[in-house]
C-alpha cells in the first residue's frame, strides 16, 4: 500500500504546518451561516489543500460535493451539477461544495464557467471551498473578490524531515541523513512527493543518477521499469514516475508495440494496457480521481524480469512513420494538383477519386502525365492496391 | 526570488517586522512573497520553533540554502527540540495547545 494513502491524516490536527491557515479555515467553518463568503485556499500542490477540505467536511458533518476545473468550465455544466445542490439543501442533508484547481478555468477552457461560478459564489446557500495553486491570473481576481483567501505555504524543510522521520519510524524503516536531505530538497515542499520518494528509496531502489525518480523523464522511467531486477523495484519506479497518467499509458503502449515480443506476450501486455486505458477513461468520464491510485497497480502487471521492452516515443516503427510522413506529403501535393483539374476539394479527391484513378491506371484504362515525384507515389500506391 | 524597489501604491504590511508600510513609501516587493521595508532587507528572518517558542535557528540550519524563509509556513522546530525523543508528537502537542482551534 502506498504510504501517502496509509498515513493520510484522519483529523485536521494530524496535519503538520500551516497552523494559522488551518485555524482560519476551522474558524470559518465554525462560524459559517447562509451568505458567508466562500473560502479560497491558495497554495502550491501537495501541501494538503484537498486533504483539509475533506477533513473539514468530515469533522463538521458536511457531505462534500467535489468538483474540479473541468466540471466548472461551462455554464450549463455548472448548472447541471450545482443547481440541484443549491436548490434542495434540506433534501440533500448538509452539502458542502469543494471546487479543486479553480485556477485551471481560464482562457480557451472557459465557456462561461467562471462567470457562472462567481454568480454562485456571491450568493452561497451552502459552504463553498475553492482551491487553487495560484491566485495571480486575471480570472482569479474576480473569484478572489467574491471569496475570503487563506494562503497555504510550503513547509520548512526541517519540519518536513520531522514529519518524514515519524512516518519512517511507524514503518520501522530508516534512511540515511543524506538521502533524507536529498528527498526533501527535491520535493520543493510537496509532502505527497516526499512520502512517495521515501517509499521508493526504502523499497530498495537506488537510482543510478543523482536525480530521484521524481525528476526522471518518461524515457528513463519506462526503461528503469523494464530493467528492474524485482517487482518491488519496478513498483518503486512506477510509483515515482510523476507524469500525467495519459502520458504514462501512452509511453508504455508505444514502447510495447514497437518492441520485439512474441505474439502471446504482446497480446498479454496490450490487454493490461487496455485495462489501464479503460480505467483512465472511466476516471476522466466520471471525474472519480480517487480511482487513479489503482492505475499504477494495473500497469505494474506489465513487469516481467528480463523483458526486452525499451522506451519508444512513437507507436509505429520508424520506417512506417517515415513513409507516412513523406508519402503523405507527396499525396497531399498530388491531391492539390488533381483537385483543381476535377473541380473538387482535395479531401474529396484523396478519399473518393484517387482509388478509382489508381485502379484505372493499373488496368491501363487511363494514362496521366505527371511530374516525376508524383509518378513515384502513384506507383507505390498502385502496388498497395 | 528577486526583490524590486517600488513606491507603494497602497499601504502594506512588512513581512519581516510586520509593521505597516504607508502609501508613497519605498518598499521592496517580490512576486508571491510580499513587501518589506528597505531597512528590513538585511535582517535575516528566523522561523519560530513550534515546541519551545524560541527562534528555530535558521542561520545554522542544514536546509538554509533551500528554505525560503519568507515563503514557508512560519513554525518550524529548533535543533534542540528536534533531538528530543518523540519530537514529532511533542511538536504536534505544543502546536495544538497554541492553536486551540485545531483541537476540534
Amino acid at each position: 500500500m502506498m504510504w501517502s494513502e496509509k498515513h493520510r491524516p484522519q483529523n485536521i490536527s494530524d496535519m503538520i504546518g500551516n497552523e494559522e491557515a488551518r485555524s482560519a479555515l476551522i474558524e470559518w467553518f465554525a462560524k459559517w451561516k447562509k451568505g458567508t463568503k466562500p473560502i479560497l485556499l491558495v497554495g502550491p500542490p501537495g501541501i494538503g489543500k484537498t486533504t483539509i477540505a475533506n477533513l473539514s467536511a468530515k469533522q463538521f458533518g458536511y457531505d462534500m460535493i467535489s468538483l474540479n476545473a473541468s466540471d466548472v468550465r461551462s455554464k450549463s455544466r455548472i448548472s447541471d451539477v450545482l443547481s440541484p445542490v443549491l436548490g434542495n439543501v434540506s433534501v440533500l442533508g448538509s452539502p458542502m461544495i469543494f471546487v479543486d484547481e479553480v485556477d485551471g478555468i481560464h482562457g480557451r477552457a472557459d465557456f462561461g464557467g467562471a462567470e457562472a461560478l462567481i454568480k454562485i459564489l456571491k450568493e452561497p446557500t451552502v459552504p463553498i471551498v475553492l482551491a487553487a495553486n495560484s491566485d495571480t491570473s486575471t480570472k482569479m481576481k474576480s473569484i478572489k473578490k467574491a471569496t475570503k483567501t487563506i494562503y497555504f505555504r510550503p513547509l520548512p524543510p526541517r519540519l518536513l524531515r520531522l514529519y518524514l522521520e515519524n512516518i519512517l519510524k511507524m514503518e520501522g524503516e530508516k534512511l540515511s541523513p543524506g538521502t533524507l536531505i536529498k528527498i526533501i530538497d527535491e520535493s520543493r515542499g510537496d509532502i505527497r512527493s516526499i512520502i512517495n520518494s521515501a517509499q521508493a528509496q526504502v523499497g530498495g531502489f537506488n537510482p543510478q543518477t543523482e536525480k530521484s525518480f521524481e525528476t526522471l523523464d518518461v524515457e528513463s522511467g519506462v526503461n528503469a521499469f523494464f530493467k528492474a531486477n524485482s517487482i518491488d523495484e519496478a513498483r518503486s519506479v512506477i510509483y515515482s514516475m510523476s507524469i500525467d497518467p495519459r502520458e504514462k499509458i501512452n509511453a508504455f503502449y508505444s514502447s510495447i508495440i514497437t518492441s520485439s515480443l512474441s505474439n502471446d506476450e504482446m497480446a498479454k501486455m496490450l490487454e493490461i494496457i487496455s485495462e489501464a486505458d479503460m480505467l483512465y477513461g472511466k476516471i476522466f468520464k466520471t471525474q472519480e480521481w480517487r480511482l487513479l491510485r489503482y492505475l499504477d497497480g494495473i500497469l505494474l502487471r506489465l513487469y516481467k524480469k528480463g523483458t526486452s521492452v525499451r522506451y519508444s516515443q512513437y507507436n509505429l516503427s520508424w520506417p512506417i512513420l517515415n513513409r507516412i510522413r513523406w508519402d503523405g506529403r507527396n499525396l497531399k501535393s498530388l491531391a492539390q494538383v488533381m483537385a483543381k483539374k476535377f473541380h473538387i476539394s482535395k479531401s474529396s479527391f484523396a478519399t473518393f477519386y484517387l482509388p478509382f484513378i489508381l485502379l484505372l491506371i493499373k488496368n491501363k484504362k487511363l494514362e496521366i502525365e505527371a511530374e516525376e515525384s508524383f509518378g513515384e507515389i502513384i506507383e507505390k500506391e498502385i502496388e498497395r492496391l | 526570488m528577486s526583490w524590486r524597489k517600488i513606491t507603494m501604491k497602497f499601504p502594506g504590511k512588512c513581512i519581516v517586522c510586520e509593521e505597516k508600510i504607508e502609501k508613497g513609501d519605498l518598499g521592496l516587493w517580490a512576486k508571491d512573497v510580499g513587501v518589506k521595508h528597505e531597512k528590513c532587507a538585511d535582517e535575516v528572518k528566523e522561523l519560530t520553533c513550534g515546541v519551545c517558542g524560541g527562534p528555530a535557528g535558521c542561520k545554522q540550519c542544514e536546509f538554509r540554502e533551500s528554505c525560503n524563509l519568507e515563503a514557508v509556513s512560519q513554525l518550524c522546530i529548533c535543533k534542540k527540540c528536534e533531538s528530543k525523543s518523540d519530537s514529532y508528537n511533542l511538536y504536534q502537542k505544543h502546536v495544538t495547545k497554541k492553536f486551540h482551534l485545531l483541537n476540534i
